[in-house]
């Protein structure tokens, strides 16, 4: 990265992980460091600094996913996945470093802990991942309608799709909606249409496993037959009514969930610590 | 009775098993079938008490033979009963893993009529959920004491895990508080099982049939009978070396009876327990030895200090441990580095010698480590004695600061040293 060009502009993209490769690979050609990095519907102008709207090219960003995996390391490409995802406000500018010395060192600057910019990629990805570990244990289905399930959530990260991918390869046979109220964004499965192509599912080798960008690049049936996922936007959706099997599901777990804890140990500071109160809203015992 | 009913008194009954864990199993869903099983595990929710609940954690039934002095389940109490169909339990299961409330089943039972007859329900209730409901979820199941290996064999194809709970550490108080139960009726079955993994784990065949993928694992009771903890550290790392199990879960003594055989605690204890825990750790994951923690001129731990700083402080020619020269082993054997932060730093010092600001960069909790390592040769700022006493002064005045400052309290030398406050919020049952 030492010969590259500091320069005082802001970058544009998307939002969307491909545009993020594609801005890597602008900023590759022309050899050049922005000084901050937005996404465009999160920027407000400002007649200080002038903006480059860099455009998302699939080919482009194809190339650069995967170079960082032949020519870096498959944990390089995992890792600045996982810190795209996070909610870090600088986290473009961190990964682009983080890239580019990779790049330049190959899978030596994984180990590279000391470097600031690495570091806090690390520690991008292990918010976002245990943040995505402990809601796949906090999720919460209702059975909307005949086979529907319907679960709401409100994490910090963007961590929807992987979030998403693991309940596809738990639950394959149940339709549902996991909506992220915080950014307003639904995961919807159809499986009617994973059961008539079933390839999407059974990882491409162990390579892209929970990574939803092996699909959009590598795998020709998922761009002829369409996803049994998407993500849309979820500001229209209406919960319908419970039915009553549902409300009895649910007293049946608080039910549980209440005579389960031994009173003489009560630790409510323990239990915080594990469930923080920001999910609370989401889950049926709290 | 209602289904609401019965699983209020069996959750009821259930809850004194420490043991929740759904780890050690990879399991992979097959077509048509639900779920799978995670091998970190995955922990659904945190009771009350702050332990995690990542089963559907109930007996099969309560109505019990036995009459076991510590048990609430015993046949002398008048407590309500009830016992599950197998169907019951598997519709359970498969509802309440639909909706993500739970990670798989954790069926334990009472002993009704005999052992091989509980043993056969708790089969017919893991076969409906296996073979017809196609589940591949995580499911943890007892072993009856004394039941017959063939049951064993058939239900050890279908579970993930299997646990006999040893409860009290020595054959004079089991004697004393379950005399219907034999040492050896626990034992055989726990050897058994052990066997059988092992040949089992011995086949290369692609698509042999997992038998207890996740291993074994049993519980201890603390405080009912008066073991030390020297004793009961040197059962688990037996079971452990000899049995291959993958964890032995502690669980404080909490009265629930009278009996003239039994104590009378106020509070369970808990700082025992942890310490215990504490311990455990350190003999699987740190390389230490039960004789390297306790002896017999000091059987009990440390309750103001953990076992591994007690022990630094006992083993200060050990220390310092220079951060950039040491092997990993010696790493962990520093307090306040764990795993996480011992790999780390092998990590991070490939490529630069390290300081003690990289260490903080690194995320190195120096609270504990600072007193027993030099980074590049020096000590760190604080550290200007090297003796036993500077050390576990510091450390002791460390923890008491910060619990004073919580309760707002006036520092006194006579105050009644306390122990830290991690060890009174931290509850390690059954969370990994």
């Amino acid at each position: 990265m030492s010969n590259w060009k500091l320069v005082n502009k802001v970058f544009l993209y998307d939002g969307t992980f491909e545009g993020f490769l594609s801005l890597v690979f602008y900023c590759f050609t022309l050899k050049t460091l922005p000084q901050k990095i937005y996404p465009i519907e999160k920027y407000y102008t400002n007649f200080l600094e002038t903006t480059i709207a860099i455009e998302t090219d699939y080919n482009k960003s194809k190339r650069v996913f995967d170079g960082i995996y032949n020519n870096i390391s498959f944990d390089t490409l995992y890792n600045s996945f996982y810190a795209f995802l996070s909610d870090q406000k600088d986290k473009e500018l961190n990964i682009l470093k983080y890239l580019c010395d990779g790049f330049e060192l190959g899978p030596k600057i994984n180990s590279m802990l000391t470097v600031p910019y690495v570091f806090s990629v690390l520690s991008m990805k292990k918010r976002a991942c245990s943040e995505c570990h402990k809601l796949k244990g906090l999720v919460r289905f209702m059975e909307i309608s005949n086979n529907i399930y319907y679960s709401s959530i409100h994490p910090d990260n963007n961590i929807i799709e992987p979030l998403g991918q693991h309940f596809i390869k738990r639950i394959p046979n149940q339709n549902f909606i996991i909506h992220d109220k915080n950014r307003n964004l639904c995961f919807l499965y159809n499986c009617s249409i994973n059961q008539n192509n079933h390839s999407p599912y059974q990882n491409n080798g162990a390579v892209y496993q929970n990574n939803a960008v092996a699909y959009r690049n590598n795998d020709t049936s998922y761009q002829n037959n369409g996803p049994a996922y998407q993500i849309i936007d979820g500001s229209n959706f209406k919960l319908p009514k419970l039915s009553d099997k549902e409300k009895y599901y649910k007293l049946l777990w608080k039910v549980f969930f209440e005579t389960i804890a031994i009173k003489e140990r009560k630790n409510p500071r323990c239990q915080m610590q594990f469930m923080p109160k920001k999910y609370w809203d989401d889950l049926i015992e709290m | 009775m209602e289904i609401l009913e019965k699983l209020k008194i069996l959750a009821d009954s259930a809850k004194y098993d420490a043991s929740c864990s759904s780890s050690g199993s990879n399991r992979k869903n097959t077509k048509n079938g639900i779920g799978n099983a995670n091998n970190s595990g995955i922990c659904h929710t945190w009771g009350a008490d702050g332990r995690c609940i990542s089963l559907l954690k109930i007996l099969f039934t309560n109505s019990c033979m036995y009459d076991c002095k510590y048990c609430i389940n015993r046949s002398s109490n008048t407590v309500p009963r009830a016992t599950f169909t197998p169907r019951e339990v598997a519709d359970l299961t498969i509802n309440f893993y639909k909706r993500n409330y739970i990670e798989g089943l954790f069926l334990s039972s009472a002993v009704i009529k005999s052992p091989d007859y509980t043993m056969e329900k708790l089969l017919q209730t893991v076969n409906i959920l296996r073979n017809e409901y196609n589940f591949n979820g995580y499911i943890h199941c007892k072993t009856i004491p004394g039941c017959s290996p063939e049951l064993i064999d058939k239900l050890g194809l279908l579970v993930d895990r299997l646990s006999i709970n040893i409860e009290l550490p020595s054959n004079n108080s089991l004697k004393l508080l379950a005399p219907q139960k034999e040492k050896n009726g626990i034992l055989k079955p726990m050897e058994y099982v052990s066997k059988n993994i092992m040949q089992n784990s011995q086949i290369k065949s692609k698509h042999k049939k997992l038998f207890v993928p996740a291993g074994q694992t049993t519980q201890l009771i603390i405080g009912a009978t008066p073991e030390t903890d020297l004793k009961i550290l040197k059962l688990s790392e037996g079971l452990y070396t000899k049995l291959k199990l993958k964890r032995v879960y502690y669980s404080a003594y909490i009265s629930i009876n009278n009996d003239k055989n039994l104590p009378t605690l106020k509070a369970p204890p808990l700082l025992r327990e942890n310490r215990l825990y504490q311990a455990d750790w350190l003999l699987r994951f740190y390389g230490f030895t039960s004789d390297q923690l306790l002896d017999v001129s000091h059987p009990n731990f440390n309750t103001l200090l953990d076992p591994k700083c007690d022990w630094a402080i006992r083993h200060l020619d050990k220390f310092p441990v220079e951060i950039n020269k040491a092997d990993y082993y010696t790493l962990l054997r520093v307090p306040g580095i764990g795993v996480i932060s011992a790999k780390r730093i092998i990590l991070a010092r490939r490529n630069f010698s390290l300081k003690f600001e990289n260490l903080k960069k690194l995320g190195v909790v120096l609270k504990r480590a600072q007193y027993f390592i030099t980074c590049q040769g020096k000590y760190y700022d604080k550290i200007y004695k090297f003796t036993p006493n500077f050390i576990e002064r510091n450390l002791l005045y460390d923890e008491r600061k910060t619990l004073i400052e919580q309760k707002f309290e006036q520092l006194s030398i006579f105050d009644n040293l306390l122990p830290a406050k991690e060890d009174k919020v931290k509850c390690l049952t059954g969370n990994l």
